[in-house]
């Protein structure tokens, strides 16, 4: 669970900058953004845990930078935030690689993916409100939001089946 | 840098390029990791406050027996959000089922209880530390206790059950054994012949000497006594070492543990020396304590520097009683034979049980025509010191140690018994 939850907040926050910076048409950020993205991709299954800082590092610049040049700010805090959540959840991984997983890891991997993903509402809340007072809530956004609320949903059925 | 000060850096950076650049939005996305941080700080666990209880289901052990080890847990602090434990397993020591580290969440007062599984070849094996460490939910704060608490695992030798081992020292002591002790007397052994006396039963009549001599004559036979033994084990880095850390030194702490089983077995009093860089002595005793002294000092039994046995020049007659027998474990060394000499000089009975090194380190080594030339030379000098030891009355068993060690000893020691 935790390793996909770090995979998917991988590829959100690559893809979202890297979306962010298309929509304005710089399309060679963009790319070098995705090859970023996927050297933290092989790197997390490397586990390669240091490259993690640094993405998380290279995605606010990216973020902040998008957001100084007014790029479309919804996509911006998207990647911004999910590369926060990959970086929490690689550094939980670590945690977990020291131990074997048993019943009380997985209920802590749980709750700590509850816990983060409350979080991540709470920022893409934040983004949604910035876009429509920025007139720019567009249907690539409201796309991103149904894929997340589904992903969140989806997670939610499999705990409470679990539970019972 | 830990990981709060990595985020805090990075949300004042982000608080300063979005007042630098007069950029809500710079600041919009700050908020984010303001919360995270104030969410982890919020969380900061107190000082660990842990009493930790590490219990082993057994401290004596055979060689890869299997031995539960169970921690139990108990928080005197805070509630823990995230407190992972990590027993520290001592070398060479193996896992075999579950996991010496945990990831739990312990609130104030609560127990938590876990074990593991592990088995190790011979030694003295010593758990010393058990590493806890406490964080807040996003693992942002770290606090570390590390709790002392020391258990220690034996793990005994392989013992191979050996045939009676014929022996035959000078001195015997008072007490009935299995070795003949140059006494007439009771036994099963015939020992001579001398007048008849009041009491003799008629079964020990020597019919033909009473018929020739006129008078009656009763046979007498050899007493059998208890004797003292002493086992020499030679631990010395240098006849137990070889190419690319290959060692034969548990094949001589086998040798060794299975020959004090043996004499013990048969009544003898037995004592160990183990010679490696000091001399580890296990003073002569009898029985199923001295036993277990001895399998003690073999579980702790390490390899050592010394270069040769000077020290058994000064061997104290507490240790080894004059006359008495002494059983060396050793793959010996040109060195070593004026000090055996020496030894079988003042008394002592000597008996050699040599794990053969050429063997050894052949099958160790790829084959080639080098090899097998070094091996002719080496084997021709062993030979020599084997039979100089031999022709100075000191009996030398060979083992070539990919046989079990019963399999090789018995045969020869089936030899020698018919020789005495």
């Amino acid at each position: 669970m935790t390793v996909f939850a770090l995979f998917l907040s991988i590829v959100i926050s690559a893809a979202s900058l890297a979306w962010g910076f298309f929509s304005v048409g710089l399309i060679n950020a963009a790319i070098w953004i995705l090859i970023i993205g996927a050297v933290w991709l092989l790197a997390a299954q490397q586990n390669w845990d240091w490259v993690s800082s640094v993405a998380l590092l290279l995605a606010v610049i990216a973020a902040a930078f998008g957001l100084w040049l007014k790029f479309p700010p919804g996509w911006m805090f998207s990647g911004g935030l999910f590369a926060l959540f990959a970086w929490d959840t690689n550094d939980f991984r670590r945690r977990l690689r020291l131990v074997v997983k048993d019943e009380d890891t997985r209920t802590m991997e749980r709750r700590h993916i509850a816990r983060i993903s409350l979080l991540a509402l709470a920022g893409l809340f934040l983004a949604s409100i910035t876009m429509l007072v920025r007139a720019q809530f567009t249907a690539e956004w409201a796309a991103l939001l149904v894929l997340i609320v589904l992903l969140g949903l989806a997670q939610l059925v499999g705990w409470f089946g679990k539970i019972q | 840098m830990s990981r709060s000060l990595f985020l805090s850096a990075l949300l004042y950076g982000l608080l300063l390029a979005g007042i630098i650049t007069l950029r809500g939005e710079i600041v919009a996305l700050a908020i984010p990791f303001a919360v995270y941080l104030l969410y982890g700080f919020w969380n900061i666990p107190e000082a660990l406050n842990l009493n930790i209880e590490r219990s082993l289901s057994t401290d004596r052990a055979d060689s890869n027996a299997d031995v539960i080890v169970t921690l139990t847990v108990t928080n005197h602090g805070g509630d823990i959000e995230e407190l992972l434990l990590i027993d520290h397993l001592p070398h060479h020591l193996k896992l075999c089922s579950g996991a010496p580290s945990r990831l739990i969440r312990l609130k104030k007062n609560q127990s938590y209880t876990f074990d593991y599984t592990v088995a190790g070849g011979r030694g003295a094996y010593i758990f010393e530390t058990i590493h806890a460490a406490g964080t807040d939910m996003l693992g942002l704060i770290t606090r570390e206790q590390v709790i002392k608490s020391k258990n220690t695992l034996l793990v005994f030798p392989e013992v191979k059950h050996l045939k009676n081992i014929p022996i035959r020292p000078r001195k015997t002591r008072g007490f009935a054994g299995v070795i003949p002790g140059r006494v007439g007397g009771t036994g099963t052994e015939f020992f001579g012949v001398r007048e008849y006396q009041f009491g003799d039963s008629p079964r020990m009549v020597n019919w033909h000497a009473s018929a020739r001599h006129e008078d009656l004559y009763s046979n007498e036979y050899q007493q059998e006594r208890a004797a003292d033994v002493g086992i020499v084990l030679d631990a010395r880095v240098s006849t137990n070492h070889f190419h690319a850390d290959h060692s034969m030194f548990n094949y001589a702490v086998t040798a060794a543990a299975s020959l004090a089983d043996v004499f013990l077995s048969q009544g003898n009093r037995v004592g160990l020396l183990a010679y490696g860089s000091y001399l580890d002595w296990t003073f002569p005793g009898y029985g199923k304590i001295q036993r277990e002294r001895i399998m003690h000092a073999l579980a702790r039994a390490e390899t050592g520097n010394s270069t040769v046995f000077a020290g058994l020049k000064h061997l104290s007659p507490r240790m080894f009683p004059p006359e008495s027998q002494i059983v060396l474990v050793s793959s010996l060394t040109q060195d070593d034979l004026d000090i055996l000499i020496e030894l079988r000089g003042r008394g002592y009975q000597v008996m050699v049980v040599s794990p053969d090194p050429i063997r050894f380190e052949c099958g160790l080594l790829s084959p080639s025509p080098q090899v097998d030339t070094a091996a002719r030379i080496i084997r021709l000098e062993r030979n020599l010191l084997i039979r100089r030891l031999e022709r100075a009355g000191i009996r030398v068993i060979e083992w070539d140690v990919s046989i079990p060690l019963d399999h090789a000893i018995n045969p020869a020691l089936t030899q020698t018994r018919r020789a005495l």
